[in-house]
């Protein structure tokens, strides 16, 4: 339950941090990474953000009334891609960034407790 | 050592990340805000479509104005005044167009750089060098505050710099974040370079290039009688009283020795050409047409109009209803930029534009002190000083990429050709108004009021016509005329330094190409020669496109006295040739005396076909692929010695007679034009005519294959609508379409022009208005009403208009979106 309210909050965190702007992604998942003691694994904080991305894309697929599904086809075109790809390029990015910052972050921790329970020793 | 290492991978992807997200690499954007679905591009899609309701505030702004979109995207502002009405539609507009708005008004006022970086410095340095920022700056800068057309740029700015101002994340244009950009704000200003550009783009005139190129090829009688001043075949616009079109064939003389002086004159004139990027392309044109109420089933008259222009995405039409208390009520489609309505409609006036293509723009080789730094020029052996202006242009960043010194005469803007300094006179160096004009129109409660409307109006001119409500209807070639001294023709490099060469004035306004309610009951233009030279030989110009258009209109309107809407609708996308009708019987004829089996199989299928450019028809892409063959043939003498003629086709003629020419020729089996100088045997008509046939029915072979479904004309020829900035995603492309060269729904050449807009309107006792546009109301491409009406205009079928009184008059069910602008604080 508790892993399960972490990573909805980290979710919740991804999506608004988004909001502000893209570079929040890779800095909420270095700060979520360095929190004892709900440290999700690298991999679900990278699959967290794209499931964060995602939820902006389905928003705008709700709101824009077909209008992602003809902006895709146009986009990929520009980018010469298929949609389906430019989509997973799209979920890969935050992934991708979340998921670095995570495994930064994730070894300082590591780093960090290891070197307190020495000197505890 | 180990964590250190499982540190350092993530560590450089990330970074790699960061700077792909930041900074882009290379064409890719910076994929951080680019991607970001939140306020990315993604984020368009939530602006795509219009909200059920929705507030803003305008500053300046007197009265809270009301505007509902229709279910066509077409916005009905309903304003208290004029200049709110203006204000509403900038922000409208600025709603739907913004990036067409801003690259468009830069590519007139050479700052395209600075929105899109050193890859435009060159037409940024043109545009400086034509004088439009020169011409703008003087012109918009001496209007009186208080007139109509800087009330209008005034008001329409404030509405478009309040969408700007509070543009949301998701609201930005993807072509500024394609760009890296921002909006820049709204000058009124723009709204003068829109039109400047405008003018430039109909100002295709050159017969003065034309005619000096050929001439120095074969001499002048051949070369006055391939560019003649006058149309062979008249068809006027001002009716003629005549009930069919008049043949004015002449022997045209043999090609004669080349003319080395106008070599000479022809290079100077080929190097205005491509550095002022004069040329606009040969393939815009339109058509308007307007019966009174004696020829039409309901008793009321109907006009119809459908200006022919480059086709691109969003288009170059934006479609609205201003309704104001107590002022105009006017509905149709404005350019991005131009406040009030170009082509449309009131409560008791129709009306609608075709070019008139005059010879307006003279250019004089001037006498200067320093020929490497003119600081004066001569005229009458007294110096004048130049007007000097440093012409600087910037990147987006604001660093200068490019200075430039234009001078100037009291002509107009001078510039080096070859070591001689040449200036350039335009009529368009008088216009003041930045469209008042057609604000006037707008206001017209009759075809009297119209015309008097626009009496003032300087360039481009055109053929405007018009029906009112009463009854009447009216057709008048308008702009300024230049008058010349001599022999009044415009079509040579005048000396400069006296001022005998200057122009002498302008035609007066009684003296323009004008019918208000003929005889014959409709009036008819498609950019042929306004005036028949029998009845009026005023010099307009020399540049006059074949009337083969004209002639079909006029067919299809003689032959019916009782005409409907319906009709006029069907008229405008007629597939049958006027041009072919002239061609296809000589071509037929000509190979009777052929032995050779693939110009007689040729003749077997143009003898079946019924000369219509439907989209199944088979014949239509054969024919055009023999007129290529018989264009190489012919005109073998217009080609520039030295050149090598490709294999299959031919190397470029410096200039081609118009068809109406060459159907001069088909009149004159034996002239010496027919002969193929690069073969032994001198050959008449009949054996070209026959040899065009036999290579372009075996030029289709090689390219569609033996003849079957593969030569229908919707596989051969395609319309092309490309995107503002010639991406192909962006764009609709290889549409097929009914029509081609020469129809009255035009479809030549490489398919990017055609008809832009179509109207008909029917003045009863309310007027009752349709009409469609290639594209759509909205330019963001993940929207609905982007390339919505392409299907519709590509069947020839158009939309009724709703033109409402009142907000309540538009039925809920026909209603998309209502906005209600306030007004706020400045």
């Amino acid at each position: 339950m508790r892993r399960l309210l972490a990573v909805g909050g980290l979710t919740l965190a991804f999506v608004l941090g988004t909001w502000v702007g893209w570079w929040m992604v890779p800095v909420i998942a270095l700060l979520w990474s360095l929190l004892p003691p709900v440290r999700p694994a690298v991999l679900a904080t990278a699959l967290t953000a794209a499931a964060a991305w995602a939820l902006w894309l389905g928003y705008d697929l709700v709101a824009g009334g077909g209008g992602l599904g003809r902006l895709s086809g146009r986009l990929a075109g520009i980018m010469h891609l298929s949609s389906p790809l430019l989509i997973l390029v799209t979920l890969l990015f935050p992934a991708l960034l979340a998921g670095c910052a995570a495994s930064i972050g994730g070894g300082f921790a590591s780093a960090l407790s290891t070197r307190r329970g020495a000197d505890s020793q | 050592m180990r964590s250190t290492l499982r540190l350092f991978l993530p560590a450089v992807v990330l970074g790699a990340l960061l700077v792909l997200g930041a900074r882009g690499v290379g064409v890719v954007p910076p994929l951080g805000p680019f991607l970001n679905p939140g306020t990315g591009v993604w984020s368009l899609a939530r602006s795509a479509e219009l909200p059920r309701s929705r507030e803003a505030r305008i500053p300046g702004l007197q009265a809270p104005v009301r505007v509902v979109y229709d279910d066509r995207g077409v916005p009905h502002i309903f304003a208290e005044n004029e200049e709110d009405g203006w204000r509403a539609q900038g922000y409208v507009v600025a709603r739907d167009r913004l990036f067409q708005l801003e690259i468009q008004t830069r590519a007139a006022s050479g700052t395209l750089s600075e929105l899109v970086g050193a890859r435009a410095r060159e037409a940024d340095l043109a545009a400086r060098r034509r004088g439009f920022r020169w011409v703008a700056e003087r012109n918009f800068g001496s209007l009186d505050s208080n007139s109509l057309g800087f009330r209008a740029a005034r008001a329409y700015a404030e509405g478009v710099n309040a969408w700007i101002d509070n543009l949301g994340a998701a609201e930005l244009p993807l072509e500024y974040r394609l760009l890296r950009a921002r909006p820049a704000r709204w000058q009124p200003i723009n709204t003068f370079y829109l039109f400047l550009q405008m003018s430039y783009t109909l100002a295709w005139s050159e017969s003065t290039l034309e005619n000096l190129e050929v001439r120095s090829l074969v001499g002048q009688a051949a070369a006055d009688a391939l560019f003649p001043v006058n149309s062979p075949i008249q068809e006027p616009i001002q009716p003629n009283g005549q009930s069919s079109p008049r043949y004015d064939l002449q022997r045209i003389p043999p090609p004669g020795a080349p003319d080395t002086l106008a070599l000479i004159a022809a290079r100077e004139g080929r190097i205005i050409d491509s550095a002022l990027a004069i040329r606009s392309g040969d393939a815009v044109g339109s058509n308007n047409w307007v019966v009174g109420p004696r020829r039409t089933a309901t008793g009321a008259p109907i006009l119809a109009g459908d200006p022919h222009l480059e086709l691109s995405l969003p288009s170059i039409w934006y479609e609205l209803h201003l309704q104001v208390r107590g002022g105009p009520e006017v509905a149709g489609v404005t350019f991005a930029g131009s406040p009030g309505v170009i082509i449309g409609f009131n409560r008791d006036v129709a009306w609608s534009f075709t070019n008139t293509g005059a010879d307006v723009r003279d250019h004089y080789r001037e006498k200067v002190d320093d020929p490497a730094r003119p600081t004066k020029y001569e005229v009458d052996g007294a110096w004048r000083p130049l007007e000097l202006r440093e012409e600087a242009i910037l990147d987006p960043s604001g660093h200068v990429i490019a200075v430039d010194t234009l001078r100037l005469t009291h002509r107009g803007p001078m510039m080096l050709v070859q070591g001689q300094w040449l200036s350039i006179r335009w009529t368009f160096w008088d216009a003041k108004s930045a469209g008042a004009e057609f604000l006037r129109l707008d206001r017209a409660g009759s075809v009297t009021e119209w015309l008097d409307g626009w009496k003032d109006f300087v360039a481009p001119a055109q053929n405007g016509v018009v029906a009112d409500r009463v009854g009447h209807i009216a057709i008048r070639s308008t702009g300024r005329f230049p008058l010349r001294p001599g022999d009044g023709r415009g079509d040579e490099i005048r000396d400069g330094s006296t001022a005998a060469s200057d122009w002498t004035g302008f035609l007066p306004l009684e003296r323009y190409p004008t019918s208000v309610n003929p005889d014959q009951g409709f009036l008819v233009s498609a950019n042929q020669q306004p005036l028949d030279p029998r009845a009026n030989a005023a010099y307009l110009g020399a540049d006059w496109p074949s009337p083969w258009r004209a002639m079909r209109i006029n067919q299809l309107l003689r032959g019916d006295s009782a005409l409907t809407a319906d009709a006029m609708r069907g008229f405008q996308t007629d597939s049958r040739s006027a041009r072919a009708e002239a061609f296809v019987p000589f071509l037929i004829g000509a190979t009777r005396a052929s032995s050779d089996p693939d110009a007689y199989r040729a003749a077997g299928l143009l003898s079946q076909w019924d000369l219509r450019y439907t989209r199944e028809s088979q014949g239509a892409g054969l024919f055009e692929r023999v007129m290529r063959e018989v264009y190489r043939l012919v005109w073998d003498e217009l080609v520039p010695p030295g050149s090598s003629p490709r294999p299959d086709s031919s190397s470029t003629p410096v200039a081609v007679p118009e068809d109406a020419i060459l159907f001069e020729l088909l009149n004159d089996s034996t002239n010496a034009w027919w002969d193929n100088r690069k073969t032994e045997p001198i050959e008449q008509r009949d054996a070209i005519l026959a040899e065009a046939m036999r290579v372009g029915y075996r030029a289709m072979i090689r390219e569609w294959g033996p003849p079957s479904e593969d030569w229908r004309w919707d596989h051969v020829h395609h319309a092309n609508l490309w995107h503002l900035l010639r991406i192909p995603a962006l764009s609709d492309l290889d549409l097929p379409v009914q029509g081609g060269p020469s129809t009255v729904s035009p479809s030549p050449g490489s398919g990017t022009h055609g008809p832009s807009w179509r109207m008909v309107a029917e003045l009863g006792d309310t007027v009752r208005v349709s009409g469609v546009y290639p594209g759509g109301q909205s330019g963001n491409p993940a929207s609905s009403r982007y390339d919505d009406r392409i299907r519709k205009w590509q069947e020839g079928s158009l939309d009724s208009i709703l033109f409402p009184t009142r907000p309540e008059d538009i039925p809920a069910a026909r209603t998309r979106s209502i906005l209600l602008l306030n007004p706020g604080n400045r």
